[in-house]
């Protein structure tokens, strides 16, 4: 019951079906930036939970014994104000099987999931167009039972390690193969106005269609940051009490090899303790972001600052790459600072996010 | 000499100290970084290609201009070739007004680099004013006699005042000046603190608590460890009753009496168990019979809460 609070909704089955971990269920280390497993991030939650409740008197009844399974500080989660995650966005996702004006037939796992199109429904496949001209086979991934689909889309966000002709090679982290980025010749002004310097050691962040393992570079998800990535300016010092909640941009990215669906948020800034198992290979354990040292299980409260839509969301991993850059997010508004939150696919969706604007602004609450 | 005239005279060495100054903190940076590939501000609007040579050149013409400027204020080179550099430095001033501009607008993340890295904040309206208020006392210094010394000590102090009046207004529009006042005073907040795990356990084996339930604990290596902000999570196994249990430390991170916070938990379901009763007397027996007040539960778990720690939680400060 806990971990149902933890991933706040009836879409993190992953997450919420084992909500009681066990003496052994969790590694004693090299646990920070290693995906979470649903059992850590449940089982820290609790452990938290039991840590700061108030302490019973000997021999008076325990508080929550009479509802073992709900954490206590999980009651501030039934609290109003408390964003009702069944009314977010639903998200769909498989492989087109078919598509007409009307229908969209999805393909997953050998299941056929079959959803009306409303006349509203819109198709992202490199640039809008209408459903019914996406092609079966497409991978596809919708919100709002298909009001909304994007079919191949991807992403790649990382440091450039080789560029050979229009294609670059992009280390995105310790725990993710490198990605190759193929730049067609029309997409390449654009994304060279944004991007100036398509050279090794510098980021790049370019969302495009996924074809095989390369990624077709269409679209500059933000403004390349002038600084190599090993020649990090120094941070803002911060001074005073951090606050509960930041505002920043909030991103997505690829599954890769999380499940897809799930409900998750890479956050910045890892304890250094445990380390970031992405971390790039070149080692660059400090950031551009300064941000309140956190641990995989650490549950965030993000709120999609153009929509109103928030929820509660599990760290699930760190984003060694998005620390790297000081962009702002200008989907409403210019955020206040960069990245705060580097969101999967499905919470992004659920989120009210557009995939092809790369990200939306965000509050994040930490602590709740 | 009249007031004018002495305001005029005080630029020549203030603006010679900013052109120098600029120079040697921009090779320091390129010293630093170990080329000058690395962008310097405005360098940053080139090509990689030119960035290099552009930065170069600024270098070069900002000690050529600062030198100029130092060698031309006596009576040596008067006229035309002192007036030629401080028209350069005003013309300088000038363009790095415009490309602060245009760095302002394209790539709001960049600094100006005008010190180098000290001046990594982006730009803003101060920095342009700075910019702006130094073209304006290079204009001042053309046709401009030779510096002379004030003959009285009145007139000293007179040129000591306007100096020092200007060094304020430029400090003043400097966020290199805020920022180095910031970072001599500077503490981190805790939440952002890097504090290695063996502070943390160190910390914890000298605490009451872990006395009190270190009997209870099966294993010298603690099971899971993690942090959240200002708190740092270690568990270790545990068996109590014949149960299989888990012991859940939370240290807060400060260096001076950090507090600890403690639960037993059964390991099969993570319900709390009872705490076992403490083998010391209290030093006040008459306080444990006191009724605590009732709490409502609160997350407990920011910075804010944990310094003042409630009084119904196990807290141990005794180290």
């Amino acid at each position: 019951m806990s971990g149902a609070h933890i991933a706040c909704c009836d879409r993190c089955a992953s997450l919420t079906g084992s909500s009681r971990g066990t003496a052994g269920s969790a590694p004693a280390d090299g646990l920070a930036g290693s995906t979470a497993s649903a059992t850590m991030v449940a089982r820290r939650r609790l452990l938290k939970a039991a840590v700061f409740r108030p302490q019973a008197e000997p021999g008076a009844p325990l508080q929550g014994a009479d509802a073992p399974g709900l954490a206590p500080d999980d009651g501030g989660s039934q609290s109003a104000g408390f964003a009702n995650v069944f009314q977010l966005p639903r998200t769909v996702s498989g492989t087109i099987l078919d598509v007409s004006p009307h229908v969209l037939i999805l393909g997953d796992g050998g299941r056929e999931q079959r959803f009306v199109l409303t006349p509203e429904a819109v198709a992202w496949c490199g640039a809008q167009l209408e459903p019914a001209a996406l092609i079966q086979g497409d991978r596809a991934i919708g919100r709002n039972v298909a009001d909304r689909i994007w079919a191949n889309i991807g992403r790649v966000t990382g440091v450039i390690t080789e560029r050979s002709g229009n294609q670059l090679l992009v280390d995105e982290g310790a725990t993710r193969e490198s990605q190759v980025i193929t730049l067609q010749p029309r997409s390449l002004g654009r994304i060279q106005v944004r991007f100036p310097t398509l050279e090794p050691g510098y980021l790049v962040d370019i969302i495009g269609i996924r074809r095989r393992d390369e990624l077709i570079g269409m679209i500059p998800a933000t403004s390349q940051p002038a600084y190599p990535a090993q020649r990090l300016p120094a941070p803002p010092l911060v001074s005073g009490h951090v606050p509960k909640s930041i505002s920043g941009s909030a991103t997505w990215h690829e599954p890769r090899d999380e499940p897809p669906g799930i409900l998750g948020v890479s956050y910045p800034a890892l304890d250094p303790e445990t380390g970031c198992a992405e971390d790039l290979a070149g080692g660059m354990r400090q950031g551009y972001s300064r941000m309140p040292f956190l641990a995989i299980g650490s549950v965030l409260r993000i709120r999609n600052d153009c929509t109103g839509s928030s929820c509660r969301i599990p760290v699930t991993g760190c984003t060694p790459i998005g620390r790297l850059f000081n962009d702002r997010c200008v989907t409403c508004g210019t955020s206040p600072r960069g990245r705060v939150a580097d969101l999967t696919l499905a919470s992004f969706i659920a989120l009210g996010g557009e995939l092809e604007r790369s990200c939306f602004n965000a509050t994040i609450t930490i602590g709740e | 000499m009249t007031m004018l005239n002495a305001i005029r005279e005080v630029q020549i060495p203030l603006l010679a100290a900013m052109l120098l100054g600029g120079c040697a903190a921009k090779v320091l940076q390129m010293i630093r970084a170990g080329s000058a590939r690395e962008h310097i501000g405005p360098t940053a609007l080139f090509p990689m290609h030119l960035r290099r040579p552009v930065a170069i050149v600024l270098c070069l013409v900002e000690a050529g201009l600062g030198l100029g400027l130092v060698l031309t204020a006596g009576p040596f080179g008067q006229n035309d070739p002192a007036d030629g550099i401080r028209l350069g430095a005003c013309l300088l001033f000038v363009v790095a007004t415009c490309a602060l501009i245009e760095v302002r607008q394209s790539l709001p993340d960049v600094g100006c680099g005008c010190f180098g890295d000290f001046s990594t904040s982006p730009v803003s309206s101060r920095t342009l004013a700075r910019s702006v208020l130094l073209a304006i006392a290079s204009l001042t210094t053309v046709n401009l006699g030779p510096v002379t010394w004030p003959r009285t000590t009145a007139g000293a102090l007179g040129l000591l005042a306007i100096l020092s009046t200007e060094v304020l207004l430029i400090g003043v529009l400097s966020p290199e000046v805020g920022e180095g006042l910031i970072r001599l005073g500077y503490s981190e907040p805790c939440e952002l603190r890097n504090v290695p795990a063996s502070r943390s356990l160190a910390v914890l084996h000298r605490s009451k608590h872990w006395r009190r339930y270190a009997g209870l604990i099966t294993s010298e290596v603690p099971e899971d460890v993690w942090r959240e902000l200002c708190w740092r999570f270690i568990v270790y196994p545990a068996r109590y009753q014949d149960r299989e249990t888990e012991v859940v430390f939370a240290v807060f991170l400060q260096h001076r009496r950090p507090v600890v916070h403690v639960a037993l938990v059964d390991s099969s379901t993570g319900a709390p168990l009872e705490r076992p009763a403490s083998k010391q007397r209290s030093r006040w027996p008459g306080l444990a019979a006191l009724p605590r007040p009732a709490r409502s539960l609160s997350p407990a778990f920011n910075a804010a809460q944990a310094r003042s720690a409630p009084a119904d939680l196990p807290v141990s400060t005794d180290l």
